[in-house]
């Protein structure tokens, strides 16, 4: 299923709205805008069929700052309401923009189902490792030690690895990028949403109101690029799993010297297979069984419940 | 007199009690005659109390009715269970005298007016059959030839359901037919009143069930997503429409729970589509928040509550009409939906079509509110006329490319303020105006606001929509006011919704014919309140009976919060037993407010 297109380009600003951002200065969010508005025009993407999909969260509140058919919906369930959209119309591009306690903490067990039927969602989780929309608290990302409002002596969890959790969901095309080097994260974003499957592009984020850990201070310098740096090929699903695994290794004071990252953090794409899409075998079936127009003959169907 | 005959095969979960009386409704279907079926089985797959009851008549029949005229009883905990219901003048058919594992009290039955006949449906399915599997087949061609019914039809309908699967097993099941007629004939001597009287014309009927009759209402109506989590007794409505949608270019989703199913449903909608979701009590609290979505959104969205009885896990397989206010009230902050509940079979297949029609028109959710017990109620009615449905089906006022002046495109918006409160529809690809949906408060062009003044006026419009439906839909309220004359009181009003108005149509008849004078009104809107109507009802009588199956009584309540009607007008009579009413009770209560001295 090809996605409906533009003849010409558009610039990058025709796919804003008319609202300006309600995020604090420096967020890290901000980049995010920006790569998605170029990866659009780039893909000649039309505003008028093209949907962007978000749940509740800082973050969330993207949709309404682009010029597109945007669905801001409740916390946790921008997946499904995309799913939503992907079986209605698939024709029409879909992207989730949403945060890490929106996917992975409340909206958890949609992730996992999207990404292993392959539906053809890119998702883009700005990834801040707190909620900053309730004023700081810890998320499934937060690192261990971490000071939310809610437990002031240090999170006590460990952090979830969302990337090796994402391919193992099934997810075809798993990459982590930082909102600090818009120019790997406009790459990223733009072959996410090129690639065919459910794309998960992890973005980390910055949150400079909340978060004095994870900020782009702690970042620069300490990203390590997986595929221009290390030569990883994403289509080598056993090594993705293995780099994945060390994905928190930067926390980790103990593993500053540990190989692959030395305690660098990695950006790039971990994972790139394909795989039919969900949309793809719906229409396989659809071609199998539809009438044509899809008006069957209703006097036959009716055949079928006389006594 | 009309023939009227009911015929009730009871026994163990997975004995094959249900498909006897499948069979038996089939039969008499195809002879003609009006068919009303009511089952009833534990939510384990195998074992437990599974009954299975076909009540055929001549004329047009209303409900379940009261109870039957012949039992068979498959086993000894179904002879246990019905031996206070075989009244005087019963027939009762037991596995036996040899062969199967209870012996009732013949003497006993036989001098309080019973008819008994034993027939070792067990035995000769083991010994002559061959095939315990056959018992039920045995056990309905001993019921048929018993009452008249010819063995031809039965024959055909084991050929119709069994020749998929093989001439051996037509083959064996002829078999047993056989031997169960031949047992009738050489050893039961007819002592009952009960006869089929013969082939009727044929007439223009379907059978469906009530889930069944949901996804076909679905289909007709255009549903082009339908997405579940399975639960009883819902899921068969996914079933159903699973190979039909596919024929309309639609497709069945199974979504990882309901929250997912109604997420997705609101995706589809907002997409530009009709889209669907079906389930039961536990379902519809997880949809909550996201059916105020809908409605915050203003997305039409249909969603079937086939309730079953609750709170919690309750008995999910067991009637109950104890939803009404989750469906309605359920959700937080003031939202705006419509409920609606079909009484019968055939009206689960027509309101199912009124969902999508009144979601398209007022876009918002629509709560369709069906139960167990009409979830497997089988009937035969008219056949519908498919091409008339669909030429006045309802659809979005989307605003569309090709329909407006680029010069106009400033001054229309998703969510215009305007008289009625219905805006234009933006749907991607067809629209030419992007904008987001968002459950934040909103301007009328979607951007978030919470000005005083923009809140207040967007509440306004969004329950401007809903304020006049009673007005706009007056075929949602269901008068029978008998042969009642304009300004004359009845001696009583009864309300009653979904299955339950079926029952009290019953009991009104008798009513009636007992000389009542009874004014009844049976919405199928039951939110936004029909508040005129109802308080019509209530200045023709001093009472107004509303039977409803649940503890609270949540219509009555409505009525009681809603309407400008004096509180001890009204009189609840609720039970929660986990079954239907039957016809006798409400009558029962209705004699008693009427000051007759009856028998329970």
């Amino acid at each position: 299923m090809e996605f409906v297109k533009l003849e010409t380009k558009l610039p990058p600003k025709e796919y804003r709205s008319d609202l300006e951002p309600t995020w604090c200065p420096g967020c890290g969010d901000f980049g995010v805008v920006t790569a998605l508005t170029k990866a659009f025009s780039e893909e000649q993407f039309d505003p008028t069929a093209l949907s962007v999909v978000s749940g509740i969260g800082c973050s969330s509140r993207l949709p309404l700052w682009m010029n597109a058919f945007g669905l801001h919906t409740a916390h946790g369930r921008a997946l499904p309401a995309a799913v939503g959209i992907r079986l209605a119309k698939p024709e029409i591009p879909t992207f989730v923009t949403a945060g890490d306690g929106d996917i992975f903490s409340i909206g958890m067990e949609h992730f996992p189902h999207a990404a292993r039927k392959n539906f053809n969602i890119t998702l883009v989780v700005m990834d801040n490792r707190m909620y900053a929309l309730t004023k700081n608290q810890t998320s499934p990302t937060s690192r261990r030690g971490y000071k939310g409002s809610l437990n002031p002596y240090g999170n006590i969890e460990e952090p979830m690895n969302v990337i090796t959790f994402a391919i193992a969901s099934g997810a075809t095309f798993v990459a982590q990028s930082y909102s600090g080097n818009p120019k790997h994260l406009a790459e990223t974003i733009k072959a996410a949403s090129e690639h065919k499957g459910f794309s998960f592009v992890n973005v980390l984020s910055p949150c400079p109101t909340f978060n004095k850990i994870d900020t782009f201070k702690y970042y620069k310098g300490r990203t390590i690029d997986i595929n221009k740096e290390l030569g990883h090929d994403p289509s080598d699903m056993k090594k993705a799993l293995e780099l994945a695994s060390h994905a928190l290794d930067a926390d980790n004071p103990e593993l500053q010297d540990a190989e692959p990252f030395k305690g660098k953090v990695p950006i790039g794409i971990f994972l790139k297979v394909e795989k039919e899409t969900f949309e793809d075998k719906v229409a396989k079936l659809k071609e199998q069984f539809m009438a044509p127009n899809g008006e069957p003959n209703w006097d036959e169907i009716l055949e079928k419940y006389r006594p | 007199m009309a023939f009227d005959l009911t015929i009730k095969y009871a026994g163990e979960g997975g004995e094959g009690v249900i498909s006897a009386g499948d069979f038996t409704m089939r039969a008499a279907s195809n002879l003609g005659y009006e068919v009303v079926t009511f089952k009833s089985f534990p939510a384990e797959i195998k074992g437990g109390y599974a009954l299975s009851q076909v009540r055929m008549s001549d004329e047009k029949i209303l409900s379940q009715g009261d109870g039957f005229n012949i039992l068979v009883a498959f086993n000894g905990e179904a002879y246990e269970v019905n031996k206070p219901l075989l009244k005087p003048g019963t027939v009762l058919i037991w596995d036996g005298p040899e062969g199967g594992d209870f012996q009732p009290d013949i003497e006993e039955l036989e001098k309080n007016g019973v008819y008994v006949y034993a027939v070792p449906m067990s035995k000769i399915a083991r010994e002559e059959v061959g095939a315990y599997i056959t018992k039920n087949v045995v056990a309905m061609a001993a019921t048929f030839e018993l009452f008249g019914f010819p063995i031809e039809v039965l024959k055909e309908e084991i050929v119709k359901k069994f020749s998929k699967k093989g001439q051996d097993i037509v083959d064996l099941n002829f078999k047993a037919v056989e031997a169960g007629v031949n047992y009738v004939r050489e050893n039961i001597k007819k002592i009952d009143p009960y006869k089929v009287p013969g082939k009727l014309p044929k007439k223009d009927v379907i059978i469906l069930e009530g889930n069944q009759a949901i996804a076909l209402g679905a289909a007709v109506a255009g549903v082009k997503v339908y997405a579940a989590y399975p639960i009883t007794p819902a899921t068969t409505v996914g079933n159903y429409l699973s190979p039909l949608i596919l024929k309309t270019g639609g497709f069945v989703y199974q979504s990882e729970d309901e929250i997912s199913s109604m997420a997705v449903v609101i995706g589809a909608s907002f997409a530009g589509v009709k889209a669907m979701t079906a389930t039961s009590g536990p379902g519809i609290s997880l949809m909550q928040e996201l059916i105020g979505l809908a409605s915050m959104t203003e997305l039409p969205a249909v969603i079937v509550d086939v309730q079953r009885g609750g709170p919690s896990t309750g008995m999910p397989t067991k009637h109950e009409q104890a939803d009404l206010f989750a469906a309605a009230l359920g959700g937080h902050g003031d939202d705006q939906r419509i409920v609606i509940a079909p009484k019968n079979v055939e009206e689960n297949f027509y309101l199912t079509i009124e969902a999508f029609n009144l979601a398209e028109k007022y876009q918002l959710p629509v709560i369709m509110l069906t139960d167990g017990s009409l979830s497997l109620r089988a009937e035969a009615i008219p056949t519908p006329d498919i091409k008339k449905i669909k030429e006045n089906l309802v659809e979005r006022p989307t605003l569309r490319k090709d329909n407006v002046k680029p010069e106009d495109l400033d001054k229309i918006f998703r969510y215009q303020i305007t008289e009625n409160g219905i805006s234009p529809f933006f749907a991607p690809e067809e629209s030419p105006k992007p904008y987001t949906a968002t459950g934040l408060e909103h301007g009328e062009n979607s951007y978030p606001r919470t000005t005083p003044k923009e809140r207040t006026e967007m509440m306004d419009k969004r329950f401007r929509k809903i304020q006049n439906v009673e007005d706009e839909n007056p075929h949602l309220v269901e008068w029978d006011l008998g042969d009642l004359q304009e300004g004359e009181k009845a001696d009583l009003a009864i309300v009653a919704w979904g299955l339950t108005a079926s029952i009290a149509q019953e009991a009104v008849k008798r009513l009636r014919e007992k000389g009542y004078k009874i004014a009844a009104l049976y919405p199928k809107i039951l939110y936004p309140v029909p508040v005129k109507a109802l308080e019509k009802l209530a200045t023709m009588a001093d009472k107004i009976l509303v039977p409803e199956a649940s503890y609270l009584g949540h219509f009555a309540r409505f009525m009681k919060m809603f309407t400008n009607i004096p509180q001890t007008k009204i009189v609840q009579y609720n039970i929660y037993r986990g079954e239907p009413f039957i016809p006798a009770e409400i009558e029962g209560k209705a004699l008693e407010l009427l000051g007759e001295k009856v028998e329970a």
